[in-house]
């Protein structure tokens, strides 16, 4: 499989009122063709800062620092305003958190996927591309779309919202799709379908999608590889098996046993003490460090490599050093059989 | 808030208080040009006052019906006014309205055509500004617009004609036309250009600004990502979306700010000397022309309330609780 | 079983949308809290879940339906009258936006004493100071933050502060509006470990209502599931999630995400049309204490 996507050494900052963040410290990152990525991370670990990177969707504040972006084979790093809007919706195109804002309010749905349309295919006629927008919605599973065609946002609940997010999205057929946070402002039996019909779509159309989520149980449905991503950068990636079943990092293993399913049964749910660091001045050595009950000395002198712990799986954690002392693992393995 | 079934009620309601408003109007201003210091028989007999006997004062008073008490003279006057006779005016000695008509196209044509250009030239400084946002330019804009906006139009208009008359001699200084030539259009419009010129440096700044900062808050939302994100350009999002959603409350805006326009049309015309709506009012409230001042007033009020019901309604009408009320109608949500 | 402390009889309660249309947010609801109980309540937005928890807290004027708690009918005006002072002491809410809720421009120390000031109580432990940093110690921060103002904590900690705040009138009721949605993962642990923690010392009885329905299950006793105003099935949590018996419980139990994604991506969702709900009908007991909604 081929990447269709590779970041190398990518560092992005945002200029706050408190000084500069570092919002996305170092990360390198590949997608293959086809696959679903998920990034993982508590808010403020620069995941979404990571996602709107790819596409130049940066607040104003924000810079990428340095670092490549290597999308279909070119360097899109240091693109133009004007040479982005070529490969945006084409190339890749996105999906949002909130999709209640996203959508202009006094814009109906359809001629709203009909822009987006218009974009991907100057050469399509008036009716060509209303029947492209009907197919698009019966794609992502509108149904009666003909009726719901000249319907405003405000008609649609938030899971048909998100739909017709998604048929924007997927209207120039791109071959990267980033989904930030798409489930987060859904309810939970919306959350679960949302999820499904990325799954389905990406199947069907073979899109790469990076998936990004704090949930871990939500990522479990749809991901091919999961990356970990603590204080701007990554600290684990692997497969999804690799990463559930035989978590490496003492962060992931904080994240995994904090969900209630790992604590049925237990008097008190597991946490991770403490607060993620402020990125403005960030910590030498390992960030999680201070909340790490397994953390050596040398975490707070100097920033753990990535360790190779399989071709597909890496963590950086000092723990993986052949010299750092055994410990026992405190998860590991399959929950359910 | 309006529904299908209450339309008529609604209208009816607003006509009502429009009604009342310049009725109220009318009485305020009746009283309050009475209290004014000045004679009106000055401004009927002109000189020839000085000359006349306290008698004959008093004779000519009566005849002007100007000795029998306030509310009697009201009464009379609307009495009459409600037959569309508004009396004569004490200077021009000529039907109130027939003077008016005389001057009233003036009027329009600055106010008209000065509103039309600051509508316009406000929506476009707010785009400039809000496309070159903290660049220099609209730093520049935003200062300058303070700047002017603060500047009064009787001393903007004295500028104008000091650099424009005086000492470039490019343009003339007042008047809608020069003698023996009220036939030539290119004429008048030279005789329209400074005045036209302080209408537009004075006002759409103010508005501008306005446009600017709705636009700023409407680039701020997420859908504006999500355009970017399908590849639709800066310009396709700032005009097809961002724009479009601030067009009604500018609209409405705009509908509100006729009476401000139509103040400094006022001041713009008296001090070019423009035959027009405001010398008239200001010669008027001068002279104590009574009844001159009474129907410009009324004119100027009902033109005011009428804008800012126009205002209102056109608010009412755009506010988008009213459409997601109806929409909870649509899904069915209803269960009452 | 333990006494009842909370008793909710046919409770309704419809927002007024126009002159005609009337939003039904809460439709004839019944049910009970026991003493030191946790109570869980779950549904999706616009369930009235909040709407519930705030007639119950009668920050709603109760249309109705009957509001028991501790023998007292709090829709009853003279009796809340007579009582208003222990009704408004003994029962404490906690909101789901936590940066809205706390006064910004307050200390930490006046926040959590100020419910204190208002119902003039003698500070047990001396000064309203010390009572502060007794409270704050008790939800797991320490001094330091007394004089610091909301905006310089973080969401978790803030949240701590509005449990400070509900904790100090020693309540017997504890209403939770969605506490945890608005958390990071490993925060929302913490504070229901805190939540926990509170019952265990205190026996508070708690009204938990959320959306994370893997939390729910962790920290309830009994869960009520709530769909379109109606109370669609109750029963207590390990009964509810191994049988749920009720289509819309059914799709809600599916949708809980598992984190093993082998077993995951295997898994069949079950899905629950709005159209097979119809409202009205009465809640029945199939199961000795699990109550399911059967249309008359």
């Amino acid at each position: 499989m081929g990447n269709i996507l590779e970041i190398k050494n990518l560092s992005v900052s945002i200029n706050g009122s408190g000084g500069r963040v570092q919002a996305v410290r170092d990360v390198s990152l590949s997608l293959h063709e086809g696959e679903v990525l998920a990034l993982v991370g508590e808010s403020g670990c620069g995941k979404s800062m990571l996602c709107k990177s790819i596409m130049h969707l940066l607040p104003k504040n924000a810079k990428i620092e340095s670092g490549s972006i290597i999308a279909a084979g070119q360097d899109i790093s240091h693109y133009s305003e004007r040479d982005m809007r070529k490969l945006r919706g084409r190339l890749f195109s996105m999906i949002f958190q909130d999709p209640m804002t996203v959508l202009d309010p006094t814009m109906s749905v359809g001629a709203q996927i009909e822009e987006a349309v218009i974009h991907s295919n100057k050469k399509l006629n008036r009716v060509q591309r209303h029947n492209r927008v009907i197919e698009l919605m019966e794609l992502v599973g509108i149904d009666r779309a003909e009726e719901r065609y000249r319907l405003y946002p405000y008609n649609f609940s938030g899971g048909m919202r998100q739909r017709s997010v998604m048929a924007m999205a997927l209207a120039g057929n791109p071959r990267i799709l980033l989904a930030d946070e798409p489930t987060t402002a859904l309810d939970v039996t919306i959350q679960a379908q949302i999820i499904d019909l990325l799954r389905e779509i990406q199947i069907k159309l073979k899109t790469a999608t990076i998936l990004v989520s704090h949930d871990l149980g939500v990522v479990a449905r749809a991901a091919d590889r999961v990356a970990i991503m603590y204080a701007g950068k990554i600290v684990e990636i692997g497969t999804a098996e690799e990463i559930y079943y035989d978590p490496r990092h003492p962060y992931t293993w904080g994240l995994m046993r904090s969900l209630p399913a790992f604590s049925k049964g237990q008097d008190k749910l597991n946490t991770i003490p403490g607060m993620p660091p402020t990125l403005i001045d960030p910590p030498k050595g390992d960030a999680f460090a201070c909340r790490n009950q397994y953390a050596l000395g040398i975490d707070y002198e100097e920033m753990p490599p990535m360790f190779r712990i399989s071709d597909t799986h890496f963590a950086a954690t000092w723990l993986l050093d052949p010299r750092a002392p055994k410990i026992d693992r405190p998860i590991g393995g399959r929950l359910y059989g | 808030m309006i529904h299908k079934k209450n339309k008529f009620l609604y209208y009816g309601s607003k006509l009502l208080i429009f009604i009342a408003s310049v009725f109220v109007l009318s009485l305020i201003v009746f009283y309050i040009s009475r209290l004014t210091p000045g004679d009106p028989l000055l401004s009927y007999y002109g000189e020839r006052v000085e000359k006349m006997s306290v008698e004959e004062k008093n004779i000519a008073r009566e005849k002007l019906g100007l000795n029998e008490p306030i509310y009697v003279q009201y009464g009379k006057w609307l009495k009459n006014a409600a037959h569309g006779n508004f009396g004569i005016s004490y200077k021009y000695k000529q039907d109130v309205l027939d003077v008016i008509s005389q001057r009233i196209a003036n009027t329009l044509i600055l106010g008209g055509i000065g509103y039309i250009l600051i509508f316009i030239g406000a929506l476009a400084l707010g785009i400039i500004c809000a496309w070159n946002e903290d660049k220099w330019v609209d730093k520049f804009l935003c200062k300058l617009g303070t700047f002017s906006c603060c500047i009064p139009e009787f001393w903007y208009s004295l500028l104008l004609i000091l650099i424009f008359c005086v000492s470039l001699h490019w343009l003339p200084s007042s008047g809608a036309y020069s003698i023996g030539k009220s036939g030539d259009i290119t004429d008048r419009i030279l005789h329209l250009i400074l005045p036209m010129a302080v209408v537009l440096l004075n006002h759409p700044w103010y508005y501008g600004y306005m446009v600017r900062n709705k636009l700023l808050d409407e680039i701020r939302a997420d859908y504006v990502l999500l355009g970017k994100s399908k590849g639709q350009s800066k310009a396709k999002i700032m005009f097809g979306h961002c724009l479009r959603n601030i067009m009604p409350s500018y609209i409405s805006l705009m509908a509100i700010s006729v009476p401000h326009v139509i103040g400094g049309t006022y001041i713009v015309e008296t001090v070019f000397a423009y035959p027009g709506l405001g010398t008239l009012s200001y010669e008027s409230a001068k002279y104590a022309d009574y009844n001159m001042l009474m129907v410009l007033c009324i004119m100027t009020g009902i033109v005011v309330i009428f804008f800012n019901m126009i205002g209102q309604i056109i608010n009412e009408c755009i506010d988008p609780r009213i459409r997601s009320i109806e929409s909870l109608e649509d899904l069915g949500v209803s269960n009452s | 079983m333990a006494e009842v402390l909370l008793q909710i009889e046919n409770l309704s309660h419809s927002f007024k949308l126009t002159k005609k249309l009337k939003l039904k947010a809460v439709d004839n609801v019944s049910f009970c809290i026991h003493k030191g109980e946790i109570f869980g309540l779950v549904g999706e937005s616009g369930s009235g879940k909040s709407t519930l928890a705030r007639c119950v807290m009668n920050i709603y004027k109760t249309q109705s339906g009957k509001i028991i708690y501790k023998g007292v009918d709090c829709t009853d005006k003279a009796g809340f009258k007579e009582n208003k002072k222990m009704l408004q002491k003994d029962r404490q809410l906690i909101f789901q936006d936590n940066a809205s809720s706390l006064n910004q421009k307050m200390r930490v120390c006046d926040i959590i004493t100020e419910p204190m000031r208002i119902h003039h109580i003698k500070p047990p432990r001396g000064s309203y100071r010390a009572e502060a940093a007794f409270q704050l110690k008790y939800v797991g921060m320490d001094e330091s933050y007394l004089d610091k103002y909301p905006s310089e904590l973080s969401g978790g900690q803030r949240q701590r502060v509005a449990i400070a705040r509900a904790v100090s009138m020693e309540p017997g009721l504890l209403v939770a509006d969605e506490p945890i949605a608005s958390l990071d993962v490993s925060i929302q642990a913490q504070i229901i470990n805190l939540f926990k923690h509170l019952r265990q010392e205190h026996g508070f009885s708690i009204l938990f209502i959320a959306h994370d329905l893997s939390m729910v299950e962790y920290l309830c006793d009994r869960v009520g599931v709530m769909y379109k105003g109606s109370l669609v099935e109750l029963a207590p949590t390990e009964e509810l999630y191994s049988n749920p018996l009720h289509p819309y419980t059914k799709a809600l139990m599916s949708a809980i995400p598992v984190p093993d994604p082998l077993l995951e991506k295997k898994r069949r969702r079950i899905d629950f049309d709005a159209a097979d709900f119809s409202l009205g009908g009465e809640l029945v007991e199939v199961i000795p204490e699990h109550f399911v909604l059967k249309e008359q």
